[in-house]
């Protein structure tokens, strides 16, 4: 496994905010590296920069071995990029818009009919070569620019939002059309805000929020790291060293990711199991002499933990002025 | 590494403007679309030509004294000059306006982005649409050439003289052209981007004009100006101006004098010999003929009008205070072409700056950015709907 897509200390200034402040991510070729936060988190900022098309204000970068800063042009030859918004030209067929783009990239004559061939069986697309673009639906619009983003056959796809705005049956299709171009030795980075959409299909995931990335690498890990899956809170009838006892307790079960107790005396569990295994957990709680008055699953969607993330940045912020 | 660095970067500049003209031009030439608009602007041109013709025919009918030959000249030259002033009309409205939402329009479709991730370069880009949007022009034009070929029936007009006119026509379409490609990249929208296009042509053509009679009304009255030179605002100022390019195109047509001739003269100070009166105010003698032919001249003090088929008009030696054009004294050739290939080239040269300035605007990652007026950047940053 090498390294294909690098970058360092990547800063973008726009005038008084800070876009991406200090991304490292280092990507192995042949993996669907997810990169997911809040909207605003610098992920666009951040793709837009390997893409060439944002200059970063500080460090660099390398896709497929090239420097960003130094040969943009072979940088481009390896990279297909899909953009979160993008328009399609008017007055374009199917396979001229494909033709077009071979075009961009000096393909032969025989080697556009080949590939755009190929691309629009890939992308499901065949029987709508002779379309007028602007008459495909969004779901269609998103494959055919996917396709064109593989018309040169790049080692390396990046791919901004690409899910949003489809229907859940696009979406499916979606996946799976990745699922294949990874077959097929593409590195694919993708970003999302949406963690549940990429924990199917990445490899390995960064979390950015405020331009930087909070925590990096295969899901499982992070998930640990980060306590995601569910939140669970109980109110335990106990103080001092029972409630102690109590969360050591619980962090000693199956399932539990981690156990914390809150200033308010409630034990927060990070837990990973399905809500039968909640059941269990609760059955053996009791069971096992725990007092519980109270037993929850809080919400525990990414947005929640990217408060709680960020809250602490804002402490840590606060204390460094201090 | 070095090997390969070279193996792998061709430049893609001259197959980058084929991809975007291919692009381009199936869009602008798909259909009837194009059939439709060249039909009309002949058309236009024609029935134009056809009005100006039966209005001069009818004119010479009351004009007593002018040789057949000499009234057919006049009317073919009236109509060439006609079908140029109307076409540079068309042209200085038609070149801006089909360049100017070109690449406004990619940003606003959200597909520059998609363009700029390729090989191609910001140049190609930029030149790519320039020539696609031209070449819908060039077409235009071209189509009008044998409408405008007819007035060699009439005669008074040299197949030169077409060809100036012509030459002048594609230089005015290249320059608002670039002109509208320069604000289609610097603003992002397609229709501020117009408007400030149309703006732009008119402060070149008209304003800068007025501009330049305004001095000239304060340099006349200007009794210490002693050499024509101070006498005259700079003509620079016109050299934006295809209208004026294309009186001296009519001037050549002309044979060196005449009403167009004596415009240019006006403004480039050439010919006073004809009938200035200059600095301490010497008239100068009106202009004698050699060489004779269906030749009148006279004089009515301030300018000098000969008109003539085959002629050829010397003037009279100057006997004024300071002014001995040597070059008028040798001939009328000399007085062809004073203004025009000038302008042409002033023209050009802006284009060319036009366009380097809107590949630097193109490229996503410039390092030179220009500070825009606050108005201008409110234009800029505002989000494409």
């Amino acid at each position: 496994m090498t390294t294909i897509v690098r970058t360092q200390g990547l800063v973008k200034r726009y005038d008084r905010t800070l876009a991406v402040a200090g991304v490292d991510l280092e990507i192995e070729e042949g993996e669907i590296f997810g990169l997911v936060g809040p909207n605003g988190a610098g992920k666009t900022t951040t793709l837009r920069i390997l893409a060439t098309l944002l200059e970063p204000t500080a460090g660099e970068a390398e896709v497929g071995g090239w420097s960003l800063a130094r040969n943009p042009n072979d940088v481009r030859r390896v990279l297909g990029f899909m953009p979160d918004v993008f328009g399609v030209y008017d007055d374009m067929r199917v396979w001229e818009y494909l033709d077009f783009f071979g075009r961009c990239y000096g393909l032969s004559a025989p080697a556009r009919k080949r590939i755009i061939g190929d691309l629009l069986e890939l992308v499901d697309l065949a029987d709508k070569r002779d379309t007028y673009v602007q008459s495909l639906s969004r779901g269609m619009q998103q494959r055919l620019c996917l396709a064109h983003a593989l018309v040169h056959d790049p080692k390396v796809l990046l791919l901004d939002e690409p899910a949003s705005g489809l229907d859940p049956r696009a979406r499916v299709e979606l996946r799976e059309l990745l699922r294949e171009l990874r077959t097929l030795g593409k590195t694919i980075l993708i970003s999302s805000h949406i963690l549940p959409e990429l924990e199917e299909l990445c490899t390995s995931v960064a979390i950015v929020d405020r331009g930087r990335v909070l925590a990096s690498g295969r899901i499982a890990d992070i998930e640990k790291r980060l306590r995601v899956g569910a939140v669970l809170r109980a109110r335990v009838i106990a103080e001092g060293e029972a409630l102690e006892a109590a969360r050591v307790w619980f962090s000693e079960q199956a399932e539990v990711a981690s156990a914390a107790i809150l200033p308010d005396g409630l034990v927060e569990l990070g837990f990973r199991g399905d809500e039968i295994q909640t059941a269990a957990l609760l059955r053996d709680a009791i069971s096992s002499g725990l007092s519980i008055a109270s037993f929850s699953r809080a919400a525990s969607d990414l947005e929640e933990l990217f408060l709680q993330v960020t809250g602490q940045d804002e402490t840590i912020a606060q204390e460094a002025v201090a | 590494m070095i090997a390969r660095t070279l193996a792998r970067r061709p430049r893609l500049s001259m197959p980058g403007i084929t991809a975007i003209m291919v692009k381009e031009l199936r869009g602008r030439m798909r259909g009837r679309r194009a059939f439709i608009s060249v039909t009309i602007y002949t058309l236009i041109v024609a029935g134009f030509a056809w009005m100006v013709g039966r209005i001069l025919e009818e004119s010479a009918r009351q004009n007593f004294g002018f040789s057949p030959q000499y009234q057919s000249a006049s009317i073919g030259r009236g109509i060439f000059v006609a079908i140029m002033f109307l076409q540079t009309l068309m042209i200085s409205v038609l070149a801006p306006a089909s360049t100017a939402g070109t690449i406004s329009g990619e940003r606003e479709r959200q597909t520059l982005d998609l363009l700029a991730v390729t090989p191609i370069s910001s140049v190609a880009i930029v030149v790519g649409k320039l020539f696609s949007a031209l070449t819908w022009v060039f077409i235009l034009i071209l189509a009008s050439v044998p409408v405008s070929a007819l007035v060699f029936v009439y005669g008074g007009v040299a197949p030169d003289d077409l060809l100036r006119g012509y030459l002048m026509l594609f230089v005015t379409a290249i320059a608002f052209g670039a002109l509208g490609i320069f604000f289609s990249a610097l603003i992002r929208r397609s229709g501020a981007a117009t408007g400030l296009t149309f703006v732009s042509v008119i402060v070149a053509t008209v304003g800068l004009t007025f501009i330049w009679v305004f001095l000239r009304i304060g340099q006349a009255n200007n009794l210490n100006a002693n050499t024509l030179a101070e006498q005259r605002p700079p003509e620079a100022l016109l050299f934006l101006n295809p209208f004026v390019g294309q009186a001296d195109v009519a001037c050549g047509a002309e044979g060196g004098t005449g009403s167009w001739c004596s415009i240019i003269a006006d403004i480039t100070g050439t010919s006073q010999v004809f009938a200035q009166p200059v600095g301490g105010g010497a008239l100068i003698a009106p202009a004698a003929i050699a060489g004779g032919g269906a030749q009148e001249c006279f004089s009515d003090g301030t300018t000098t009008t000969c008109k003539g088929g085959a002629g050829i008009p010397v003037p009279a030696p100057v006997v004024g205070n300071d002014v001995v054009v040597n070059d008028v004294l040798a001939g009328p050739e000399s007085l062809r072409d004073r203004f025009w290939p000038r302008s042409a080239l002033t023209l050009l040269l802006i284009s060319l700056g036009f366009t380097a300035a809107s590949v630097q605007l193109v490229t996503p990652t410039r390092r030179w950015r220009p500070s825009l007026p606050g108005f201008l950047r409110r234009l800029r940053l505002r989000k494409s709907v």
